[in-house]
C-alpha cells in the first residue's frame, strides 16, 4: 500500500506542482491568475491523445506539436483576457475574463473531443509496476522544468528580463524593457509547462476533458499554500497535495479524501491568507 | 454672476416624485404583468420555463448582493442551491426525522443556507478574489460529495423525492404563481437594499475599499449579512427547484448550474436589479428556443461573458442607461457656497485637539516618519510639506488609522485612537480625502456623497429590506445632507451624473463633499489641489478657510506652496520623516533651513 | 350540427390565436404524423447508452416510414437531448407532452434522468417506454402509463447471483458502483440480493468515476478474499481502470458485472488486450453467440440490416442497438392496432404477451410493468467482442 500511495502521490503531485509553476509564470509576468492554467494542462493530454492516438503521428512529433500548441494558447489567453483587462481600472475583471476563456475550452473540449475519458498513448515501454514510466514522467518533468526556470531566471537575459518586469513593472519599463512582448512570451511558456504536466501525466489522469476544472483547483493549492510567486513553494506543495490525497483516498475512500483535501486548504488559508512562505503586502492608501 | 445670489437646488427634480419612480419601475412593473398574465397562454411547457427562471431569479437576487454589489466572486453558490433543495426534501420525504409539513421545511432550510452562506463567506474577509472564489468552488464541490456519500439520508446517488407544496400551490400553474410571488418579493426587497445606505456602502467596498473605510463602513459585518441573506434566499431557492424537478439527484446540481448564475448577474451588469433579472431570464429562456445549439449553450454563455468583459463590462445596465448618454455641458465652473456651509457642519462646540507624539514608522529599512510631533487645533489649518517622500502621505495614513506607527500615539483630546482601524475614525468625525480620488464611477454623483454619512443612517438592514419607515426617513435625511454638501462645494448641477463622467478637479470637491457629510471635527485633505486650474485652487482655498471657520481642524498636505501660505495658520514642514521646521506661515517662509531644502530663494 | 355563423367566427378566432401564437396544431387529423418524443442523453458523462440506442430507434423510424408508415401516417421522432442532465429532462419532458403535443414518449435512457422525469409524465397522463434499470422506475398504481421494456437491477442481480454462486461457485464476493445514481442503486439492490443467496460480502463501496486511481478500492478487495469482484457502472473509464489496475497487481480475480464492460469503449481504454480475459458482463441471450458461435436468427436477420444500412457495431453493444430498435417498432405496431390515446395505447400494453423483438421478448401485465423475461439475462465473455456481440460465458446450457 506504501508504494502504491507513493508512486501515484508522486506522480499525481508533479503535476499539480506543474500547474502550480504555470500560474506562477502568469502571475510573475502580469500580477494576474488565471483560470486557464487548468484547462490548458488538460488540453496537454487531450492533444496527446489527438496528436499521437488519433492522428498516428510518432511521439516524437506529437510532443512537440501539443508544446507549440499550449504556447499559442497561452498567448491567444494574454491577447484576450489579461492585456485588455490591465489596460483598464478594474483589477477584479481579470477573474471574469480568464474564467469566461477557460469555460469555452473546457466545452469546446467536451463537445469536439468528448465527454468521456479517452485512451493516452503510452510513451515509453518500461514498467508495468512502481517503476513504470507513467509514474516517474511526471516527475522528471516536474525537475526539468524547475531546472530549466532558474537557469532561465538567472543565467540568461531574457530571464532577468522577466523577473524584472515582475519586481518593479514601471522602473522596467523606464529602462526600455519591452513589457508587452516580454509578458507574451512569459505566457506562451507558461502554456508550455501546463500543456507538460497534462502530457507527462496523461497516462494517469487519461485525456479527460473534466481534467480541467480538477487541475484548476487542485494546481491552485500548491500556490495559495506555498506562496504566489514562489515556484519553490509550488512543488513543496505539490508534492505534499498529492501524497495526502493519496493517502486520504487509501485511509478513508475517494469522497472522504477531496473533503479532507479542501477542508485543510480553507484552513491553512485562513490562518495564513499569503501562503505559508509569504508574500509582499502591497501599499493600498 | 455672483455665487451667493444662487438659489440653492431643489433635491427633486422638475416632474413631481412619483413620475421619477415610474421611469425606473415600467420594466419591473411590465415584467410583472408578462408574469402574471403567463398563464392566460394556457402553454404548460412554458409554464414549466417560466417557473424555472423564477426559482432561478430567486437566488440570483440574492446573489446580486453579494456578486454584483459587493463585488465577490462566488462562483460556487450552487452549493446553497444544493443544500436549500436536499434540507426541503429530506425534510419532507422523512428519511431522517419524520416528516414536516413543506413550509415548515422550506424555513428550515432558509436559516441552514444562512449559517452556511455566512461558512462559505467567510473567507471573502481574508482572502483575494481569485483565492476566494476557488473556496467558493471548492465548497460546492464539497457539498455535492456530501450528498453522494449520506445515503441513509439524502439517498445518495438515487436521490431523494422533492417537496410537494400544500393547495393551491400544487398544481402547474398554482406552483408557478408561488414562486412567480416569491421572486416578485426578492426583486422588491433587493431592489429596497439596492437603494439604501447598504446598497451603496457594498459597492463602495466593491470599488473604493479604502474610502468605504474612511466613511466608516465595516467591511467584515456587512458581508456576513449580506452573506446570511444570500445564503438563506438561496436554500428557499433550492426547496423550489426541488420541488420543480420532483426528485433531486447529485448530478442535478452540475458547474454550468453555477456558472450559469454568476454568468447572469455579470451580463446584467454589477450594481443593478433590473440587469441581472434579464440575464437570469435570458440565460434561462435560450436553450430553449435554439435547440440544435443545446449542447453548446455554456460555450456561448462563456463567450458572452468574454464579449461583455471585454467591450461592456456594466452589462445590460449600461446599455439600458439612456439617461447618462446625454450630453453634459462643456465648460463647467465648480462654484462653492460656503453660506450653506453652517448647516452642514451644524454640531455642538468641542475644543479637543488631534495631536501626534513621537510617531515612528519604518518600511523595511527605510524611515518613513521620525519621531515625529504634530497638533491640529479645531478651526485652524494646519499645513504639512516637504518635498517627495519626506512622510507627509505616510503622516496622514497614519492619523487616519490606515498605517500603524511604531512608536508614539495619535490623540483625540486625552484618547488615543486605536491603531489600524480605519473605519472607527469616522466616528470620531475625523474625515479625509485621498491622494488619488477614490470615487465608483458607475454611481451617481450624488450616491458617491451620500456614502460618506452612511454612518448617520439608524435603521438596520432589515428595516432596509422590507421598505419601514425608518429606513425611508434615513434615506430622505442622508439624500438632503448629500445635496447640501454637493451645493458647498459647487457640483449641485452634477447630482444625478454617473461620477466617471467628471472631470478630474471635480472629482477632487466630491471627495470633500463627502467626507463634509460626517460633519467632521477634524478634515485630513491629501493634495486636494493636485491638477486644480489656478481658479479652482483659489476657491478650493476658500472653502477650506470657511470649513475651518466653522471649528474644523484642518490637516493640509499640498505642494502647492502659494496655497499653503495663504490660508494656513500654522505649517509643519518635513524633510527625510523629520520635521524641518513648524510654526507660522511667516517664521516657516523664513527659515533657513526650509528655504535650502525646499522652497528656494 | 349545421356549421353556424358563430362556429365560424369562434373557429377563426381559435386558428388566429394559434397561428398568432405558433403553436403547432393537436394532431387530431387523420393524416398527421405519429409523433414519438424521445429523450436519450446524445451528450454528456453519460451518453454512451444513448448514442447507440438512438442509432436503432433511428434505424427502425426510417424502415417503417419507408413502408409506407403506421396507417398511412409517417413516424416523426422529436429528440430532445438530455444532456445527461436531469433538469434538461424535466424541461424536455414539459415540451415534448404540452407543447409538441407527442403521443408517446420512449425515455429518459438514464435512470438519474428518469427518475425526475417519470413523475411528470405521469401527472401530464403521457405514455411512457424506457430502459432504466432502476427498480422503483416502475409502478402500475402510481405509474399506471409507465412501461418499461428491458430487464429492472432485480432481475440483473438475480441473473448474477445464478452465475456467480451457481455457475462459478464462489461466496466470497466484492461489489463496486460508481457514485451516480444507478451505480449506488445497484449496489444497494445486489448485496442484499446475494447475501440472501448465501454469498460473503467482503467489499462494498462507491467510487467517482473520475478518480484516477482505483488502485486502493483493489487491494482492499483482494486483501479481504475477494473471489470475484462485481462492478455496476456505465462509465467505460471507470470500468477500463479496474481491469487495468487488476492486470497492474498480477490479480488474477474474474470480474463479473455490468454490460459495459464489454463495450468497444471499454475495449479502447485497455492498456492490453490481455485485461479483458475473465472479464464476464451482463448481457443477453438474442444478442449472444451461442456454443457454436451462432447468433439466434432473428438477431442474425437484424445485424445484416444494420450492416447493409452501414451503422456502426463495433465502438459499443449490439444490444443496445437493437433495444433502440425493438421500442420503435413496438411503439408504432402499437399504434396501429390501438390507436394514439393514452388509454389506447396503455390498455393494449397491459396485454401485451411475447410480443417478438429482436431484443427480446416482451409481456406486461396490468399488474408488472416490467416487460423482459428472465430467462434471457446471461453473461458473456468480454474478450470473445465481435461487432458488439458476445459469446455466452461458459458453464450457461
Amino acid at each position: 500500500m506504501l508504494e502504491s500511495i507513493i508512486s501515484y502521490g508522486l506522480a499525481v503531485g508533479a503535476v499539480y506542482a506543474l500547474i502550480g509553476i504555470t500560474y506562477n509564470v502568469m502571475f510573475t509576468a502580469s500580477r494576474v491568475f488565471s483560470f486557464t492554467a487548468g484547462m490548458v494542462g488538460m488540453l496537454g493530454g487531450v492533444l496527446g491523445a489527438l496528436f499521437i492516438n488519433r492522428l498516428g503521428l510518432p511521439v516524437w512529433v506529437g510532443f512537440p506539436l501539443t508544446l507549440a500548441a499550449g504556447a499559442v494558447i497561452g498567448v491567444i489567453t494574454e491577447i484576450i483576457t489579461v492585456r485588455p483587462v490591465l489596460k483598464s481600472i478594474e483589477q477584479h475583471l481579470y477573474v471574469l475574463s480568464t474564467l469566461a476563456f477557460a469555460l469555452m475550452i473546457q466545452q469546446f473540449t467536451a463537445i469536439e473531443w468528448s465527454t468521456e475519458s479517452q485512451p493516452f498513448p503510452r510513451l515509453i515501454d518500461i514498467g508495468p509496476g512502481l517503476l513504470d514510466q507513467q509514474f516517474w514522467l511526471p516527475v522528471l518533468a516536474c525537475g526539468a522544468v524547475i531546472v530549466g526556470l532558474e537557469l532561465l531566471y538567472r543565467h540568461t537575459l531574457i530571464g532577468h528580463a522577466f523577473l524584472a518586469i515582475a519586481e518593479d513593472n514601471y522602473a522596467a519599463r523606464a529602462l526600455g524593457l519591452p513589457e508587452q512582448s516580454l509578458r507574451m512570451m512569459s505566457y506562451a511558456l507558461a502554456g508550455m509547462i501546463a500543456v507538460l504536466a497534462g502530457f507527462a501525466g496523461g497516462e494517469i489522469l487519461l485525456a479527460f476533458f473534466g481534467n480541467g476544472p480538477m487541475l484548476n483547483f487542485y494546481g491552485f493549492v500548491p500556490v495559495a499554500l506555498g506562496g504566489m510567486g514562489s515556484n519553490r513553494g509550488a512543488v513543496v506543495g505539490g508534492i505534499a497535495l498529492g501524497l495526502f490525497q493519496q493517502a486520504a483516498n487509501f485511509l478513508f475512500g475517494g469522497i472522504f479524501a477531496s473533503v479532507a483535501v479542501f477542508v485543510v486548504f480553507i484552513i491553512v488559508l485562513l490562518a495564513r491568507p499569503e501562503g505559508l512562505a509569504g508574500a509582499v503586502a502591497v501599499r493600498r492608501v | 454672476m455672483d455665487a451667493t445670489t444662487r438659489p440653492l437646488a431643489r433635491a427633486r427634480p422638475l416632474a413631481p416624485r412619483w413620475l421619477g419612480r415610474m421611469e425606473a419601475l415600467w420594466p419591473f412593473l411590465l415584467l410583472g404583468m408578462a408574469g402574471l398574465c403567463l398563464p392566460l397562454l394556457d402553454d404548460s411547457y412554458l409554464g414549466v420555463i417560466a417557473t424555472r427562471a423564477c426559482i432561478y431569479w430567486v437566488l440570483v437576487s440574492a446573489l446580486n448582493l453579494v456578486v454584483g454589489f459587493a463585488g465577490q466572486i462566488a462562483i460556487g453558490w450552487v452549493a446553497l442551491l444544493t443544500l436549500g433543495a436536499y434540507v426541503t426534501s429530506v425534510l419532507t420525504a422523512g428519511t431522517a426525522i419524520p416528516a414536516l409539513p413543506p413550509y415548515l421545511a422550506l424555513a428550515i432550510a432558509a436559516v441552514s443556507g444562512a449559517i452556511f452562506g455566512v461558512i462559505v463567506g467567510l473567507p471573502a474577509l481574508r482572502l483575494r478574489t481569485f483565492y476566494f472564489a476557488m473556496t467558493t468552488l471548492g465548497f460546492a464541490t464539497i457539498v455535492t460529495q456530501v450528498a453522494l456519500a449520506w445515503r441513509g439520508v439524502t439517498g445518495g446517488g438515487i436521490g431523494v423525492p422533492g417537496p410537494v407544496f400544500p393547495e393551491p400551490f400544487d398544481s402547474r400553474w398554482g406552483f408557478y404563481y408561488f414562486c412567480f410571488g416569491i421572486a416578485a418579493v426578492c426583486t422588491w426587497m433587493t431592489a429596497n437594499i439596492a437603494a439604501s445606505r447598504f446598497g451603496r456602502a457594498l459597492v463602495a467596498i466593491r470599488d473604493a475599499e479604502v474610502a468605504a473605510e474612511a466613511a466608516g463602513i465595516s467591511k467584515p459585518s456587512l458581508l456576513m449579512i449580506v452573506f446570511l441573506f444570500s445564503g438563506a434566499v438561496a436554500a428557499v431557492a433550492g426547496g423550489l427547484f426541488a420541488s420543480l424537478q420532483t426528485y433531486i439527484t447529485p448530478d442535478a446540481f452540475t458547474f454550468d448550474l453555477s456558472v450559469l448564475f454568476f454568468i447572469a448577474i455579470l451580463i446584467g451588469g454589477r450594481g443593478s436589479i433590473l440587469g441581472p433579472l434579464l440575464g437570469t431570464i435570458l440565460l434561462t429562456v435560450l436553450p430553449e428556443f435554439a435547440a440544435p445549439l443545446v449542447a453548446w449553450s455554456t460555450f456561448l454563455y462563456a463567450a458572452l461573458l468574454l464579449v461583455i468583459v471585454l467591450a461592456m463590462p456594466g452589462g445590460i445596465a449600461e446599455m439600458l442607461d439612456f439617461r447618462n448618454r446625454r450630453p453634459l455641458e462643456q465648460h463647467r465652473e465648480i462654484a462653492p457656497r460656503t453660506d450653506v456651509l453652517p448647516r452642514v457642519l451644524a454640531r455642538s462646540g468641542e475644543r479637543a485637539a488631534l495631536t501626534l507624539q513621537g510617531i515612528s514608522l519604518s518600511f523595511g529599512g527605510v524611515r518613513a516618519v521620525d519621531t515625529l510631533d504634530l497638533t491640529i487645533h479645531p478651526g485652524e489649518v494646519h499645513g504639512l510639506i516637504g518635498p517627495n517622500g519626506s512622510g507627509k502621505t505616510t503622516t496622514l495614513n497614519v492619523i487616519s488609522g490606515y498605517y500603524a506607527p511604531q512608536s508614539g500615539q495619535v490623540l483625540l483630546g486625552a484618547e488615543a485612537l486605536p491603531q489600524r482601524a480605519p473605519q472607527r475614525r469616522a466616528g470620531h468625525r475625523i474625515a479625509r480625502t485621498f491622494q488619488t480620488p477614490r470615487l465608483i464611477g458607475g454611481a451617481s454623483v450624488l450616491e458617491n456623497v451620500m456614502i460618506g454619512g452612511t454612518i448617520a443612517g439608524r435603521g438596520s438592514f432589515v428595516e432596509s429590506l422590507l421598505s419601514l419607515p425608518r429606513h425611508r426617513r434615513d434615506e430622505a435625511a442622508l439624500n438632503e445632507a448629500a445635496m447640501l454638501a454637493l451645493t458647498t462645494v459647487g457640483l449641485e448641477q452634477l447630482a444625478s451624473v454617473r461620477a466617471d463622467r467628471l472631470q478630474h478637479s471635480e472629482l477632487r470637491f466630491m471627495e470633500i463633499a463627502r467626507a463634509l457629510m460626517l460633519s467632521p471635527t477634524f478634515l485630513l485633505l491629501d493634495e486636494p489641489a493636485a491638477g486644480l486650474s489656478a481658479e479652482e485652487i483659489r476657491r478650493l482655498g476658500a472653502l477650506i478657510v470657511a470649513i475651518s471657520r466653522q471649528g474644523t481642524g484642518v490637516l493640509l498636505v499640498e505642494h502647492h506652496a502659494d496655497l499653503i501660505f495663504d490660508i494656513c495658520d500654522r505649517i509643519t514642514v518635513l524633510n527625510l520623516g523629520k520635521v524641518l521646521a513648524a510654526g507660522t506661515p511667516a517664521e516657516v517662509r523664513s527659515h533657513r533651513e526650509v528655504v535650502n531644502a525646499y522652497l528656494g530663494a | 350540427m349545421s356549421l353556424t355563423r358563430r362556429h365560424v367566427l369562434a373557429g377563426s378566432a381559435a386558428s388566429a390565436v394559434a397561428l398568432a401564437s405558433g403553436f403547432p396544431r393537436p394532431a387530431i387529423a387523420a393524416s398527421d404524423p405519429i409523433r414519438i418524443g424521445f429523450l436519450p442523453a446524445l451528450t454528456g458523462p453519460s451518453s454512451s447508452t444513448g448514442v447507440a440506442i438512438n442509432r436503432g430507434t433511428e434505424l427502425a423510424v426510417e424502415e417503417i416510414n419507408n413502408a409506407g408508415g403506421v396507417n398511412g401516417r409517417k413516424v416523426e421522432l422529436v429528440v430532445r437531448d438530455t444532456q445527461s442532465d436531469p433538469t434538461k429532462a424535466v424541461n424536455g419532458v414539459a415540451e415534448l407532452v404540452n407543447r409538441q403535443k407527442v403521443n408517446v414518449v420512449y425515455g429518459p435512457l438514464n435512470s438519474g434522468e428518469a427518475l425526475a422525469a417519470t413523475p411528470l409524465l405521469a401527472r401530464d397522463g403521457a405514455v411512457q417506454l424506457h430502459p432504466c434499470f432502476v427498480d422503483s422506475l416502475t409502478d402500475p398504481k402510481k405509474y399506471p402509463l409507465c412501461f418499461r421494456n428491458a430487464p429492472t437491477n432485480q432481475q440483473i442481480g438475480a441473473s448474477g447471483n445464478r452465475y456467480v454462486l451457481g455457475v462459478m461457485k464462489v461466496k466470497k464476493v466484492a461489489v463496486i458502483g460508481d457514485t451516480t445514481g444507478y451505480g449506488t442503486a445497484s449496489v444497494d439492490a445486489y448485496v442484499p440480493l446475494l447475501k440472501q443467496g448465501g454469498a460473503d460480502i467482503v467489499y462494498q463501496g462507491e467510487v467517482d468515476a473520475s478518480n484516477p486511481d482505483v488502485k486502493p478500492e483493489l487491494l482492499r478487495m483482494r486483501d479481504a478474499g475477494a473471489e470475484v469482484v462485481m462492478p455496476w457502472s456505465v462509465n467505460a473509464g471507470f470500468l477500463a481502470r479496474i481491469l487495468n489496475t487488476r492486470a497492474q497487481m498480477g490479480w488474477d480475480v474474474p470480474v463479473v458485472g455490468q454490460t459495459t464492460l464489454g463495450s468497444g469503449q471499454t475495449r479502447a481504454l485497455l492498456e492490453k488486450p490481455e485485461n479483458w480475459n475473465k472479464v464476464y458482463a451482463n448481457n443477453f441471450r438474442s444478442c449472444s453467440f451461442d456454443t457454436n458461435g451462432k447468433l439466434p436468427e432473428r438477431t442474425q436477420a437484424f445485424v445484416d440490416r444494420i450492416s447493409a444500412a452501414k451503422i456502426e457495431m463495433t465502438d459499443t453493444l449490439l444490444w443496445w442497438i437493437a433495444l433502440g430498435y425493438d421500442s420503435a417498432k413496438l411503439i408504432a405496431e402499437t399504434v396501429k392496432a390501438a390507436g394514439t390515446e393514452p388509454k389506447q395505447i396503455a390498455g393494449y400494453w397491459d396485454q401485451l404477451k411475447a410480443w417478438p423483438g429482436v431484443f427480446g421478448d416482451i409481456t406486461w401485465t396490468p399488474d408488472n410493468h416490467n416487460g423482459y423475461p428472465d430467462k434471457d439475462l446471461v453473461f458473456v465473455e468480454a474478450n470473445s467482442f465481435r461487432n458488439g456481440s458476445f459469446k455466452i460465458a461458459p458453464g450457461y446450457t
